[in-house]
């Protein structure tokens, strides 16, 4: 399974020493913010200038989480929109992307919306095929859904503002609802546990990375000055 | 546990049943339930069980945590007695009786957790009257879908009033009632995720919406 691939990927670690092992291209430029908002690794001077003027009276840690969401709510909103764009699904699953690709962009929009001026910019995203194939569409909109699930469960015990808490709350349960329906369409159980596990912005930000979406510019690995070959 | 059992039952998928935490589940509820009666809830917990259910205004508490749960497991209650009886009536076919059967355990899990949590102080079980809705399949779908995304608005409009500790376990419920009621949409080809954003109700709300069912006959 998927997930199984994530968690493997969050439990021996690698994602992290990837996150904490970044060099200087996009890829490495969204980690390091996002690793700031989650995780508070670093006081960086950037973050300090998006939190100056937040358009909610929301504390630090909100804003934060709001971002958080917003990265999983662009990643999720980009992937239907390409899926739907590409015109590889059909049928109940075609109907599925219009409807929570939809939902996802109005999530996208409720988080910026409430985070002004501090909402993150949306990353480059690169689905490597999943938005060309049917099979491999419903597989990694499972995976999506799922981890949002568990993302905004795992974040809303944090959140201090009840605005923020509130927008949380109404997505978490529609994020499990596209789940359920893309569970079904598959054919895999759509409740497949009496109670579904939160997840850690450090878990859920592995599984991500896991899925290799993120886009990277291209780049080379040493820090040394090109050779002239002759 | 009855609501392991019950899970492993129902689960046949192989992957998601290793990926189910278990222990952590059960610590949860016990862990819930020392945090409330750390929260000095005995002392209330004559004027919970024996008042009338009282709209919550009041920052969260552990005394206002005890309310809504019993609130929250009045409605799993509902549920779970719901499903019990339609199966045993054998009204039920196809996915619909599967989805019964799954969902119902889910309920049961749902009512162990939330007795456990609030120990002596759960309320008890009232007696029901779900007329002929458990008889016939189209009767039962319409309901399912009522009860479900009665579930779903009920616990998301409480969110707010818990203490964050309550919260964090009644999240790990309310995903899985969306997850129940998209299923069961789905199986009737209503929209499964009709909202961007799921609604949130108050308790006066969703009294008043589980009123008109008649359902509840006596508590």
């Amino acid at each position: 399974m998927t997930e199984f691939t994530l968690e493997e990927l969050d439990q021996d670690g690698a994602i992290q020493e990837a996150m904490d092992g970044v060099g200087g291209d996009s890829r490495a430029g969204f980690l390091k913010k996002t690793a700031v908002v989650g995780g508070g690794l670093v006081g960086g001077g950037a973050l300090l200038g998006l939190l100056a003027e937040p358009a909610m009276a929301a504390t630090k840690r909100d804003v934060a989480i709001a971002n958080f969401a917003l990265t999983l709510e662009y990643l999720e909103a980009e992937f239907y929109t390409e899926a739907v764009r590409m015109g590889a699904l059909s049928g109940k699953t075609l109907n599925f992307a219009r409807v929570v690709g939809a939902h996802e962009r109005a999530h996208v929009a409720a988080l910026r919306k409430m985070l002004g001026r501090a909402a993150v910019a949306k990353p480059r995203f690169n689905f490597r095929g999943t938005t060309e194939d049917e099979a491999a569409f419903q597989r990694t909109a499972i995976t999506l859904e799922d981890t949002g699930v568990a993302a905004y469960k795992g974040q809303a015990p944090r959140i201090d503002t009840i605005a923020v808490l509130n927008a949380a709350i109404a997505i978490h349960t529609v994020e499990a609802r596209h789940a359920s329906w893309i569970r079904h369409i598959a054919g895999v159980s759509p409740a497949p546990a009496a109670f579904d596990q939160p997840k850690s912005m450090s878990q859920i930000l592995a599984a991500v990375q896991g899925t290799r979406f993120l886009a990277a510019a291209p780049r080379v690995t040493t820090r040394k000055a090109p050779a002239f070959a002759g | 546990m009855s609501d392991h059992l019950t899970v492993d039952v129902v689960d046949t998928d192989v992957a998601f049943r290793e990926a189910l935490d278990e222990s952590s589940q059960e610590t949860r509820a016990g862990f819930l339930q020392k945090a409330l009666v750390a929260g000095g809830v005995i002392a209330a917990g004559g004027v919970v069980l024996g008042g009338l259910p009282k709209l919550v205004t009041a920052a969260p508490s552990p005394s206002q945590d005890i309310q809504i749960l019993n609130f929250a497991l009045l409605l799993e209650y509902l549920e779970a007695e719901f499903y019990a009886e339609a199966l045993r009536n054998g009204a039920l076919s196809g996915e619909t009786r599967s989805f019964a059967q799954v969902t119902g355990a889910h309920e049961q899990a749902h009512v162990a957790f939330l007795r456990k949590a609030l120990g002596s102080r759960a309320r008890s079980k009232p007696t029901f009257d779900f007329k002929d809705t458990t008889r016939d399949q189209a009767k039962f779908q319409a309901t399912a879908v009522l009860l479900e995304d009665t579930g779903v608005a009920a616990y998301n409009g409480q969110a707010q009033n818990l203490t964050k500790k309550t919260l964090a376990a009644a999240a790990t419920i309310v995903s899985v009632e969306g997850r129940h009621a998209a299923w069961i949409r789905d199986i009737i080809a209503q929209n499964p995720a009709p909202n961007a954003f799921d609604p949130l109700k108050t308790r006066a709300q969703i009294e008043a919406a589980v009123g008109q069912t008649g359902f509840i006959k006596a508590s």
